[in-house]
């Protein structure tokens, strides 16, 4: 087992970590991803040229309505694929290393669950009923090669990271509520120590009071072990609870992508506007909105910019598509932040 | 006031038998537990609490799909159960009467069915006249603004987005023109930009026509613009009622508290915030604690008080009513 020198100290200062970041590069950056799905009646353009760099032990969520690709983002980054792919380009560096090519073999060993590893949606009803759950967590370290004892050991140790009593371990899944085995998916995410794991949905599924322990144990993974995460999710409420920068998606396309500070405060893109002020809250008196419309079909999106029919502040410059602008806080897709122009503020 | 009153429960019981052996009960889930409530007319009230609380029971409870084991209700003044258990009238008339908004829309649908004949099915059941039916459901259909009408007759429920097949549903509560919309989840299966769209909707309709609305919900943030009242439910119990302001701004029950503590807003602060969460999980229905149900979890609890008798209802505030002996 590779084992990464950040492990060695603990708790980390948030700048230290950020410079840390810098100086050691990013984890994961893609460039110019596509994923495109062949179907009856045409190519579906699930994820269309899609860029971003996520730095070490930063949380990135992905932010998007369903439909607008943020699952297939994950499935092409981990490559989970299906067989009807049409197009899958672009590139995916892993600690420096675009591991877009490697062979399938070489990948499975090296990357998956190596390097990421995936908690799928619904993952939680999905542990064998008839494998006890610690030997289910140990599983993706005896599949990497790893001797009994010392993947128990390792079940052990995560086990309690995740916060879920030890004796759990000879438990089966019937025996654990929904939490514990929430919690449980997560540990098994994180034995083989990767760079990166991918949180597709982690809490849609649990009780307010469940999520919000399922939040804490992350946070506190996050904090203690600079855990990189990326959090794909609907629910913009939870996501703030981890994220520190946003990525947010329509149709297919990263329309913004921005620190959280910015985003949940302030958005830039018209569409984040209007999904932020669809977001209920709780503490600050603010009647929630909708975005009148639907977001269009992937399978024959409109040309220009895919938000420019529901957009409120939509201009002539819009039947174009724009380019990735650059921000201070972030990168946005609008033509609003065309330099010169700076209407958007 | 009496006949402001649309439904009325008091001290509804739904227990479950687990096993029966001859005399001999292996025991009861309690899901419902000594409830009571009204809900006025035109008033839209939120029924708030975790999986296993027993609020999608209490729902099905008051829509008569499933038969109570105690405890009285009424429905605009008519007794649907009490001493002498329900009747199979009284129930009839109940089903007219509550329009029911079922959780997933997708699963709510027969695939199998157009709009058309999804929307006809309960105007046969009840055999509501031929020359009439057409007209109901271009009504309904126009309610929720599933618009031309004639378009979407014709479509399958695979045809419609998530929010359309919302609507639909909603429409098809709306069918029999009834007094009290019962909404399960309505919401949790859809994305946010819809979910205020189907809310709003529901909303507007509650106004025009005075009808009641139950919500019931895990999700408090998303329907408190949309209701006036709230109910907080834990472990079978109804723990605290108020308006929902008050319950936002100003929750007495320490459960309520914990609960509002657990919902985020989004903020980039909550990164380097914990959350207090209560430790241990909700109690199991068929042997609930004595005394207080949350008194194991709960970190204001009364020695020899809440782990010893049930608390009754208290009204610490007009109107705001909560079971919690730190207001006796």
């Amino acid at each position: 087992m590779k084992r990464s020198p950040r492990r060695s100290s603990q708790t980390v200062a948030d700048g230290l970590r950020r410079s840390r970041a810098a100086s050691t590069g990013s984890v994961l950056r893609v460039e110019d991803l596509y994923l495109h799905f062949r179907a009856s009646n045409g190519t579906v353009q699930a994820v269309d040229g899609v860029s971003f760099e996520l730095g070490r032990g930063e949380s990135l969520a992905v932010l998007g309505e369903s439909g607008c690709g943020k699952t297939s983002l994950a499935k092409a980054i981990l490559r989970l694929l299906p067989r009807n792919i049409h197009r899958f380009t672009g590139r995916v560096f892993l600690n420096g290393t675009d591991v877009m090519e490697f062979g399938e073999e070489k990948f499975r060993q090296q990357v998956r669950w190596r390097q990421i590893s995936l908690v799928s949606q619904a993952a939680m009803n999905s542990l064998n009923p008839v494998v006890k759950v610690g030997h289910q967590v140990a599983e993706p370290l005896l599949n990497h090669h790893m001797s009994k004892e010392k993947a128990f050991e390792r079940a052990r140790e995560v086990f309690g990271v995740v916060g879920i009593p030890e004796a759990f371990m000879n438990r089966y899944a019937f025996e654990l509520s929904g939490g514990m085995r929430q919690r449980a998916i997560i540990a098994m995410a994180l034995t083989t120590n990767p760079d990166l794991v991918i949180l597709d949905e982690p809490t849609s599924a649990l009780d307010v009071l469940t999520q919000a322990s399922i939040m804490n144990a992350l946070k506190k993974i996050k904090h203690d072990l600079g855990q990189s995460f990326m959090l794909i999710t609907h629910d913009i409420a939870t996501s703030s609870e981890l994220a520190d920068e946003v990525l947010c998606m329509y149709a297919g396309q990263l329309v913004e992508h921005s620190k959280a500070t910015r985003f949940y405060r302030d958005p830039l893109h018209p569409y984040a506007q209007k999904l932020m002020a669809s977001v209920p809250t709780l503490r600050i008196e603010k009647k929630p909105e909708f975005i009148p419309g639907q977001p269009p079909s992937l399978l024959n999106p409109p040309s220009g910019c895919r938000f420019a029919a529901r957009c409120h502040r939509r201009f002539e410059r819009c039947q174009e598509e724009p380019p990735l602008f650059t921000h201070e806080d972030g990168e946005v897709k609008c033509w609003l932040y065309e330099k010169g122009s700076r209407d958007g503020e | 006031m009496e006949n402001n009153t649309l439904l009325s429960v008091k001290d509804l019981r739904t227990w479950f038998e687990l096993k029966r052996w001859g005399f001999l009960s292996a025991g009861f889930v309690k899901a419902v537990d000594g409830v009571s409530f009204d809900l006025k007319k035109g008033e839209a009230v939120t029924l708030v609490g975790e999986s296993g609380s027993g609020k999608t029971t209490l729902l099905r409870t008051v829509l008569g799909l499933v038969r109570p084991t105690g405890g009285e209700m009424l429905f605009a003044g008519r007794r649907i159960s009490g001493d002498k258990g329900q009747s199979q009238q009284d129930l009839a008339w109940l089903r007219w009467q509550i329009g029911f908004v079922q959780q997933d829309p997708y699963g709510a649908l027969a695939p199998f069915m157009s709009v058309k004949r999804i929307l006809v099915e309960p105007l046969l059941v009840n055999k509501v006249k031929k020359n009439e039916r057409e007209q109901r459901i271009r009504e309904a259909m126009e309610e929720v603004r599933l618009l031309p009408v004639d378009d979407f007759l014709q479509k399958y429920p695979h045809m419609l987005s998530g929010g359309q097949q919302q609507r639909l549903v909603v429409a098809r509560a709306l069918l029999l023109h009834p007094l009290l919309i019962a909404a399960d989840e309505p919401v949790s299966m859809l994305d946010a930009s819809v979910r205020v769209e189907i809310l709003q909707l529901i909303s507007r309709i509650q106004e025009s026509h005075d009808l009641g609305v139950l919500y019931v919900t895990h999700d408090l943030s998303s329907v408190r613009y949309f209701s006036q009242r709230a109910f907080v439910m834990y472990a079978a119990k109804l723990v605290e009622k108020a308006d929902v302001k008050e319950i936002v701004q100003n929750p007495l029950h320490p459960y309520t508290q914990t609960l509002l503590n657990a919902i985020p807003d989004p903020d980039p602060e909550n990164v380097s915030r914990f959350r207090d969460v209560p430790p241990g999980e909700p109690p199991s229905l068929i042997n609930p604690p004595i005394g207080c149900r949350f008194h194991p979890r709960c970190s204001r609890m009364i020695e020899g008080l809440c782990d010893a008798e049930e608390p009754p209802e208290f009204e610490p505030s007009s109107g705001h009513f909560t079971e919690c002996w730190l207001y006796k």
